[in-house]
């Protein structure tokens, strides 16, 4: 489909769509025949790039992969010869569905009272009508983990796909990760800062106590409910039990360098499956971070340095770094509407170094593998998901961008979005209009 | 005059002791007259007399000199082996005074935007120039004691709060009453930025408190003109009381103290009094090093603290991290800052004010002088310079016939670390005694025998606090409750080893040949002890630790990581076979040259021709495009961005606060961003003037700034200024809808155009007309209001919704004006049409939305509508980040809307020009232009281009080969700065190696680059 006949039929659909109110792009049925993209440039991350190689899926799932692939009756074929097929690019690290618009409070659903609220789930407030997900995936963006906020032991995210129509419709993991944001380990000597360096010391060392005996507390839930079942229930701790009986990934929020170093000492001594996220400094912490195998989530290539003495590109090279060292890494966005520059983080980071291949692994096939999906998701291999896109080139550049189809799970996406639509709009807009007075 | 009166009034003073205050018992008529002989007398630094005599009668000083008749009757203290020096001044203090209370603010309330007005005095509460702080001195023993005790006797006293600050008194640290103390009952008027105490909201930032500032020093001569004109002709309205600005009247001619938190603040102040000439001594930081010829410049007289920083704790790994090179640096270099101040020539006092300890002065003191500053400046900065100062120098400040008999006495000289000051005396009288002038000096080495065994008995330590051993071969015994009692020193030792078991007391006085007395055995006898003198007590041990020894650091400009070592030169320079995008007809050049000259491009085309001495920059498979221009910017700014206090502040200027040691300038240029306009904020309907500045990296604030433009104003719309997001307390501002913003927009044009007029009719009157004429008073805010509905200055407006951008475009019509950009602009889209017809020009985030309500319909698709529709767009930043790759901002119109590349590029190169007014000189690249370029390793337009080589005005403001030598060096200062830090931390076993080398503190010229020899130009 070119471009030209997609803006026909988004036009078409806005047509259709002008009677009903708001938001309504309607969630892909789930599939009911077999498609195959022919020609493509398949950029599977785990096999490389096959050139002008066709992909068929059916019943949701990718099939076969090759050339002069035998069809199955009733297949729709779709040319997209010297285009790019890409795994659905993979956010986890996002507020997506929590929160329509900043400042409108009501429309804010990230951050639950209290410091340690383990026992909150982020599906539950997931929005599958947020006009922010429509934008999101237009970019190429299928799955994003929503992430509860929260200043010590925040709660457990979902991962989610930005097409559905209710959240447990779109859940791909309801319970992925508990989250957690590391206290402050850094002495603030700004201008403003009203507390000495002993002061915020003191208020750091507290803050770690406390995570501590949170975590104290968690444990010991779990070790007595393991010996006695019948014991009444803390949802609190009941919501923390997995993490230490199950593997349950631990995220835990830290960047500058002390905070990753704490974060690992503790996760070594809970024996955490842990992920560190933000991650600012995870360059200064590489060598710690390979040798525990510790996974991490980059947020936000384009973004400034830490410190003021800082390498200015140190934020866009830091994944060159990462990869260097042998760390594992995904990249994030970090962000709710911004989750949609997800590729351009991720190009920054290859022009500042980052391998192509890598770079595009670190926002598919590693951040699944990370949150435990890869068996479905992150990579073009035959058996997992259809959740894919089909684009007009590099989906990392600016130049090339330009996401025209997609499937989650072998369902059709409508890549409309408001932003589309008001941009039709306002084009038919005619001048003079009479001037009001 | 008024001198000599006080003078002859102080000889009056002391002839009956109180003038006007009853005597309610018996009256005091003990003699004054007294002689001091046989001392050293440092008269003022330049004269010292070996052994003289100084005679003191009723508080003054009546004779000094080598060759004096003692007057009868004088009371006689011989001072063989003392010196005496002058009372030292402290010019700038709070001294006797109540401090300034702070009301309690009002935590969670409505905020304040009035001011309590009582007494007829100013409308901020920042402004207290209304009092002379005479009227609230009192003597209070405790604080005296301070000073006195390091060897103040005269200081300069106000209450050190708020933006004017009122007069300061100059009073003596005597006793008795506040009457009998004062030199000067009026002295200088004293300012500051800070607003102190003052809850108010306005000013809430530092361009604000300049605007104030200013405005003020025009209403005194406005006030002034006005009470003539009325006493003239009352046939009109009456002029206000203002007791600020009458109290003010005379700061013109005596000038003011400004006090100031750093060197650019220094600056700052400076050059507001260059503006309206009025005499600035400014207290400085203890910064000035860092920028002492632009400091030299101001040929100001300066007040010096001397704080010096603690060293950072980076005890543990990762503690360094947190400390940046600039704090380090600053840690190194602050001790030679009056060294550095001196050398440069620059007249300063010293100051006790700002050191978090009174009694950390003298050491600081000290360290100031190991590090270079010579004892005599140093003597200057307490006495003459502070005296001159304070407007006193006929009265104290030396120690001349006929001034005022403040001095002390000490046994040495007054910098030397071992020397002892014995005591003050504040007109005439002992007022501090530290140690007695009667205390005897047993310090020394004696010989004697004591159980037929040779000991020697070592006194050493300071004068009253004694040390001491006896010794003999191979033992020592230490001296217990050493204590001294004028004429007789008493001791204990446990003499076990000479064969004496318990404790043995000893009491013992002065002879002609040494000490003698009597010691009582345990077993109760008593005996006679008789020790001969036998030589000096060995010097103590210096045991104090000196880190005053070696710079590793430099100072680069600006002085934080990543400063120039050296300003780029201007090159003449040959750039060959680029892809050039030129952003104008000529269109992208493919295999291109283009060749700069003298700051200017000289000819593009192919196969140029390299002139003699050219840099020739190989280029192939690069990119050139025109320096980015960023038409939104907040970075360089000191302070607030915002005076987010009244709804219309227009009187406030960037241009007051550039600050060119922000990093992110730095950053910038390693993104291609060679210019910005650094605009305020968007808290209120009509804000601030804004600034355009040139990233020159290095230079001076006023160096950045992009002279060939036009000025421009930030105004705001929308949530913002209707205060939307502020919390539920700040409802009560005008305006709180859209409404009300269209309608404080009209008052303020109606009210500019007005002024206007009055300000016309009244310069159209003739001479005599004038003269009975109240002036129209001359106001900053409509100054720059009749300037925007002039089209002289440009309005840049922050907008979102189409109903407000239509709003001011029909308001401006009406007034007659063209909005010159709207910024953010993002439901330009919907109002692209009636910009294009008003002319406005588009400044747009790129793909920003969903932040808050009015962002809802924001879309990415905006510049591309604009562009179609004929609207001058540009892509903003409104943030660091993002001025830092502008043209990436640009691309994601190619992303979301397939805008050509060369359109996406002109977004931010020669459409910010055009709205800027600037696009005659920038821009694009044409013959004739500014030479400020880019030159990138990749398509600009590509998230994969990375900026090599940024110039402004043929000048290579960034390299990144340069940037990589730049980190390799940086890193390597800071490891060998982190190491003396640690070192100096554990340093105090082996602070021998720490003291002044042979080599000197302050002859390290490799560690000083051509920037800071004060004899230099450059930074």
């Amino acid at each position: 489909m070119n471009r030209q006949l997609q803006i026909l039929v988004l036009v078409a659909c806005l047509l259709l769509a002008a009677t009903v109110s708001a938001h309504d792009y309607v969630p892909g049925e789930p599939q009911d025949h077999p498609i195959l993209l022919k020609g493509g440039d398949l950029y599977t991350v785990a096999n490389g790039v096959l050139e002008g190689t066709d992909l068929l899926f059916e019943d949701g799932r990718i099939t076969q992969i090759g050339t002069d692939l035998a069809l199955p009756e009733g297949t729709e074929v779709i040319d997209i010869s010297g285009k790019h097929v890409y795994p659905g690019l993979i956010d986890l690290n996002t507020q997506l569905g929590l929160i329509e618009i900043g400042a409108v409070r009501a429309t804010n659903d990230i951050t639950e009272r209290g410091r340690t609220t383990p026992e909150v789930k982020a599906y539950i407030a997931y929005n599958p009508d947020s006009e922010l997900l429509p934008s999101v995936r237009s970019n190429g963006i299928t799955t994003a983990l929503v992430v509860p906020g929260g200043s010590l032991i925040r709660g457990r995210s979902s991962l989610m796909n930005l097409d559905g129509w209710t959240w447990e419709d779109a859940a791909e993991k309801p319970i992925a990760a508990l989250h957690i944001s590391w206290p402050r380990t850094r002495v603030i000597t700004a201008w403003w800062m009203d507390q000495s360096a002993e002061e915020q010391k003191e208020q750091m060392a507290k803050n770690r106590r406390e995570l501590v005996d949170m975590f104290d507390k968690a444990h010991a839930y779990s070790i007595a409910k393991q010996a006695d079942p019948d014991l009444p229930k803390d949802i609190r701790w009941e919501a923390m039990a997995p993490i230490f009986t199950d593997d349950l990934p631990v995220f835990i929020e830290a960047n500058d360098y002390r905070q990753i170093e704490q974060a690992i000492a503790f996760a070594e001594k809970w024996k955490l499956n842990v992920v560190i996220t933000g991650a600012r400094e995870a360059w200064r912490a590489a060598d710690m971070l390979t040798e525990h195998d510790i996974p991490v989530i980059v947020s936000r290539t384009q973004n400034m340095p830490l410190r003021s003495d800082d390498d200015y590109d140190i934020a866009f090279k830091q994944p060159a770094l990462l990869q260097q060292a042998g760390v594992r890494f995904a990249i994030s966005a970090s962000s709710s509407w911004g989750t949609r520059n997800l590729p351009w983080h991720t190009g920054m980071a290859v022009a500042f170094g980052l391998t192509p291949e890598m770079a595009l692994r670190s926002i598919t096939l590693t951040p699944a593998e990370i949150i435990g999906v890869a068996d479905d998701l992150g990579s073009l291999e035959v058996g997992k998901k259809a959740t894919l896109f089909v684009s007009q080139g590099d989906v990392l550049d600016y130049l090339e961008h330009g996401v025209e189809l997609m499937f989650i799970g072998g369902a059709a996406v409508d890549l409309s979005n408001k932003h589309k639509e008001l941009y039709e709009k306002y084009r038919q807009k005619e001048y003079p209009v009479e001037a009001a007075e | 005059m008024i001198i000599r009166i006080l003078l002859t009034l102080l000889a009056m003073v002391s002839i009956g002791a109180a003038q006007t205050t009853p005597e309610l018992g018996i009256r005091d008529k003990t003699p004054t007259l007294q002689a001091f002989t046989n001392a050293r007398i440092v008269v003022s630094p330049e004269r010292t007399i070996e052994n003289g005599t100084l005679v003191v009668e009723d508080g003054r000083i009546v004779a000094v000199g080598d060759d004096i008749t003692i007057p009868d009757g004088a009371a006689i203290h011989d001072l063989t082996g003392k010196t005496i020096y002058p009372g030292l001044v402290e010019p700038i203090s709070q001294y006797g005074l109540p401090k300034a209370e702070q009301p309690e603010r009002r935590r969670g309330g409505p905020p304040q935007y009035e001011a309590e007005r009582v007494g007829a005095d100013a409308w901020n509460e920042a402004i207290h120039a209304e009092h002379s702080w005479i009227e609230r001195f009192a003597p209070d023993a405790k604080e005296a004691e301070e000073y006195l005790d390091l060897g103040f006797a005269t200081v300069q006293t106000a209450r050190l709060d708020g933006i004017f600050r009122g007069r300061a008194a100059v009073v003596m640290l005597g006793k008795g009453l506040p009457n009998e103390q004062v030199l000067q009952p009026y002295g200088h008027h004293l300012a500051s930025f800070d607003k102190g105490s003052s809850t108010q909201q306005y000013p809430n930032s530092l361009m604000g408190s300049i605007a104030l500032i200013r405005q003020t020093l025009l209403d005194i001569g406005w006030y002034d003109r006005a009470a003539s004109a009325f006493a003239r002709n009352p046939e009109q309205e009456r002029p206000e009381t203002n007791r600020a600005l009458e109290a003010l009247q005379g700061v013109r001619t005596d000038g003011l103290i400004f006090e100031t938190e750093n060197d650019l603040d220094l600056l700052r102040a400076a050059r507001i009094g260059e503006e309206f000439s009025v005499p600035m001594i400014l207290v400085g930081s203890g910064y000035e090093y860092r920028r002492l010829d632009q400091v030299k410049a101001t040929r100001s007289t300066l007040i010096l603290p001397i704080e010096y920083p603690e060293a950072p704790s980076v005890t543990a790994i990762g503690d360094e991290y947190d400390v940046s090179i600039a704090d380090l640096r600053h840690w190194e270099w602050a001790p030679f800052n009056p060294y550095l101040v001196d050398s440069a020539g620059i007249d300063f006092a010293f100051t006790t004010h700002r050191l978090k300890k009174k009694s950390h002065f003298w050491k600081h003191l000290r360290t100031a002088i190991e590090a270079g500053l010579p004892k005599e400046a140093a003597l200057r900065a307490l006495t003459i310079t502070p005296a001159r100062i304070a407007g006193v120098a006929d009265q104290v400040g030396t120690l001349e016939a006929g001034k005022v008999a403040s001095f002390m006495v000490t046994d040495g000289d007054l910098f030397d670390r071992e020397t002892e000051r014995f005591g003050i005396w504040v007109a005439g009288e002992l007022t501090h005694e530290m140690i007695p002038l009667e205390q005897t000096d047993f310090r020394g080495e004696y010989a004697l025998s004591l159980r037929e065994r040779d000991l020697t008995l070592t006194l050493r330590g300071d004068i009253d606090k004694l040390k001491g051993k006896l010794s003999f071969d191979d033992h020592a015994i230490k001296l217990q409750s050493l204590e001294t009692e004028l004429e007789l020193v008493r001791f204990m030792a446990e003499l076990d080893t000479l064969g004496i078991p318990g404790v043995t007391r000893f009491t013992g006085a002065l002879t002609d040949s040494g000490l003698a007395g009597i010691y009582h055995t345990p077993d109760g006898i008593e005996h006679r002890f008789s020790a001969l003198r036998t030589g000096d007590a060995p010097d103590t041990p210096d045991t104090a630790k000196v880190r005053v020894a070696e710079r590793l650091s430099r100072l680069t400009s600006p002085n934080i990581a990543f400063g120039f070592t050296e300003l780029p030169e201007q090159q003449t320079v040959l750039v060959q076979n680029a892809t050039i995008w030129t952003c104008d007809e000529a269109g992208v050049l493919e295999d291109a040259d283009m060749l700069c000259r003298d700051g200017r491009i000289a000819a593009i085309g192919t196969d140029l021709e390299a002139p003699d001495n050219a840099l020739v920059i190989d280029a192939s498979g690069m990119h050139l495009t025109p320096g980015v221009i960023d038409e939104h910017s907040h970075v360089a700014i000191s302070g607030n961005v915002n005076e987010g206090t009244h709804a219309v502040t227009a009187e406030v200027r960037i241009g007051d606060v550039v600050d060119p040691a922000d990093i992110n300038v730095y950053r910038a240029l390693a993104g291609g961003t060679t210019m910005a306009r650094l605009l305020h904020g968007s808290a209120n309907p009509i804000g601030g003037q804004a600034q355009l500045v040139k990233f020159r990296w290095g230079g001076t604030a006023e160096e950045m700034k992009m002279t060939e433009a036009p000025p421009s104003i930030k105004f705001a719309l929308g949530e913002n200024v209707k205060q939307s997001n502020w919390g539920d307390n700040m409802t009560i501002r005008y305006p709180q809808t859209r409404m009300g913003v269209e309608t404080i927009m009209q008052d303020a044009f109606q009210a500019a155009r007005e002024y206007e007029q009055a300000r016309t009719e009244y310069a159209e009157l003739g001479r005599g007309e004038r003269e009975r004429m109240i002036p129209p008073r001359q106001d900053l805010q409509l100054d720059a209001l009749v300037e925007v509905v002039n089209n002289d200055m440009w309005v840049c407006c922050h907008s979102y919704v189409q109903s407000e951008m239509l709003m001011l475009m029909r308001l401006a019509e009406k007034f007659d004006f063209t909005i010159g950009t709207f910024t953010h602009v993002l439901e330009g889209y919907k109002v692209a049409d009636e910009m294009a017809a008003h002319g406005a020009g588009a400044g747009s985030f790129s793909d920003w939305w969903a932040y808050k309500f009015e962002v809802y319909d924001a879309i990415p698709q905006n510049p591309c509508l604009l562009m179609e529709r004929g609207v001058v767009t540009s892509v903003n930043s409104d943030s660091p980040e993002l001025g830092r790759r502008l043209n990436q901002e640009a691309a994601k119109s190619i992303a979301y809307c397939d805008m050509s590349q060369e359109d996406a590029l002109k977004m931010v190169t020669i459409n910010p020009a055009k709205q800027l007014r600037v696009d005659r000189y920038v821009g694009s690249l044409a013959e004739g232009k500014h030479a400020d370029f880019v030159l990138w390793n990749d398509n600009p337009l590509s998230i994969y281009a990375v900026a090599q080589q940024t110039w402004i005005d043929g000048r290579k403001y960034f390299d990144i080969e340069r940037d990589k030598t730049m980190r390799r060096d940086l890193a390597e200062e800071k490891r060998r700065l982190i190491q003396k830090v640690l070192d100096a931390d554990g340093s105090s076993s082996n602070s021998g190696s720490h003291t002044t080398g042979s080599h000197g503190p302050y002859d390290q010229s490799t560690s000083m680059p051509r920037c800071c020899m004060p004899s230099q130009g450059g930074f």
